[in-house]
């Protein structure tokens, strides 16, 4: 395995074709990162929701137990 | 013939502590995948004697059409189970492969623009396996609409679903495109019937970036599936537990 090119300087003119190979990576790699930080960010807020309603529950609880 | 095990793979349970397990180790293997392949195909496979360097952009058009494609019958395939045993599971499933399929569409579409400018002279042609791609687009954002079209849930699933088991008329018709009309799309460089097209050094980079690809999907996917069983069972007793155990600063994505 060689690598192809004389230098980094090369690998991105890529002979002219450079525009087009390194515009397809970073869109792909862009749209490829936005796949997997959409669920970890909705994550965070159901989590967060979830986590609120635990405490509201907790809450009344402990209120109730003094009352009564 | 016993069949627990398949109603136990049907519970939401089951699947997210499955999946807290296995998330780090597909992730690990999934980032290296890709990058060794991306080093490996842009940077150490040969240059293309025709079409020379613009041919690299294989290496992520190949992989994204293919996912795109599987993840069409994945969807479609859940939808079933989901209309035939009413598993919510395989509901959430279908939902969640739909943005991830119109994505991963987008994105052989786009690499398939850009590497048509140099090669065809052109970033878009009204050819067979392009405009059938872009039927697939339509497809996966027409299941995607009609999921959220409706009141009731149960409705929207089901529409859904047959929706995606209609669409997959066009999924061999994608497939067999470059050889059923004239295309200017090249022929396939890898069949499931005869040897690649391609030389094996060009071809080894490829099949890691298809790997990578594959695991990412699970990666994808999976993440996406656990946010929707979080968020349509928070009402049950283990979300309640999972979310509990976790203060404050401590709620990683795995747990």
């Amino acid at each position: 395995m060689i690598f192809q090119f004389d230098s980094i300087q090369q690998m991105i003119e890529m002979d002219g074709h450079g525009a087009y190979v390194w515009t397809a990576v970073v869109v792909s790699l862009l749209a490829m990162l936005f796949l997997v930080l959409k669920p970890v960010i909705s994550r965070r807020a159901v989590v967060e929701e979830i986590f609120v309603e635990l405490e509201r529950e907790q809450r009344l609880k402990t209120n109730q137990s003094e009352i009564g | 013939m016993n069949w627990t095990w398949f109603y136990r793979m049907g519970s939401p349970k089951w699947f997210y502590q499955t999946t807290s397990k296995m998330l780090p180790i597909l992730l690990a293997v999934t980032a290296s995948l890709l990058l060794v392949g991306l080093v490996w195909g842009l940077g150490f496979a040969p240059q293309d004697a025709k079409q020379g360097n613009s041919f690299r952009i294989i290496y992520l058009h190949v992989p994204a059409s293919l996912l795109a494609l599987a993840g069409y019958f994945l969807m479609a395939i859940a939808g079933a189970i989901g209309l035939i045993w009413r598993m919510k599971l395989s509901y959430m499933v279908m939902k969640c492969a739909a943005p991830l399929g119109a994505v991963l569409t987008f994105i052989a579409l786009f690499t398939g623009a850009v590497w048509g400018k140099p090669t065809w002279g052109s970033y878009w042609v009204w050819d067979a396996r392009v405009t059938s791609m872009l039927i697939l687009l339509f497809l996966y954002l027409g299941v995607l609409a009609l999921g959220s079209a409706f009141q009731s849930q149960d409705v929207a699933n089901k529409a859904s679903a047959i929706l995606a088991l209609v669409g997959t008329v066009n999924i061999p018709i994608i497939y067999k495109s470059v050889d059923w009309w004239f295309t200017l799309h090249q022929p396939s460089t890898i069949k499931f019937t005869e040897a690649p097209s391609m030389h094996p050094d060009m071809f080894h980079p490829l099949l890691v970036m298809i790997l990578g690809f594959y695991c990412f999907y699970a990666v994808a996917l999976c993440l996406a599936v656990r946010v929707e069983i979080l968020n349509r069972e928070r009402r049950s007793q283990w979300v309640r537990d999972v979310i509990g155990q976790a203060d404050k600063g401590n709620r990683g994505v795995f747990r």
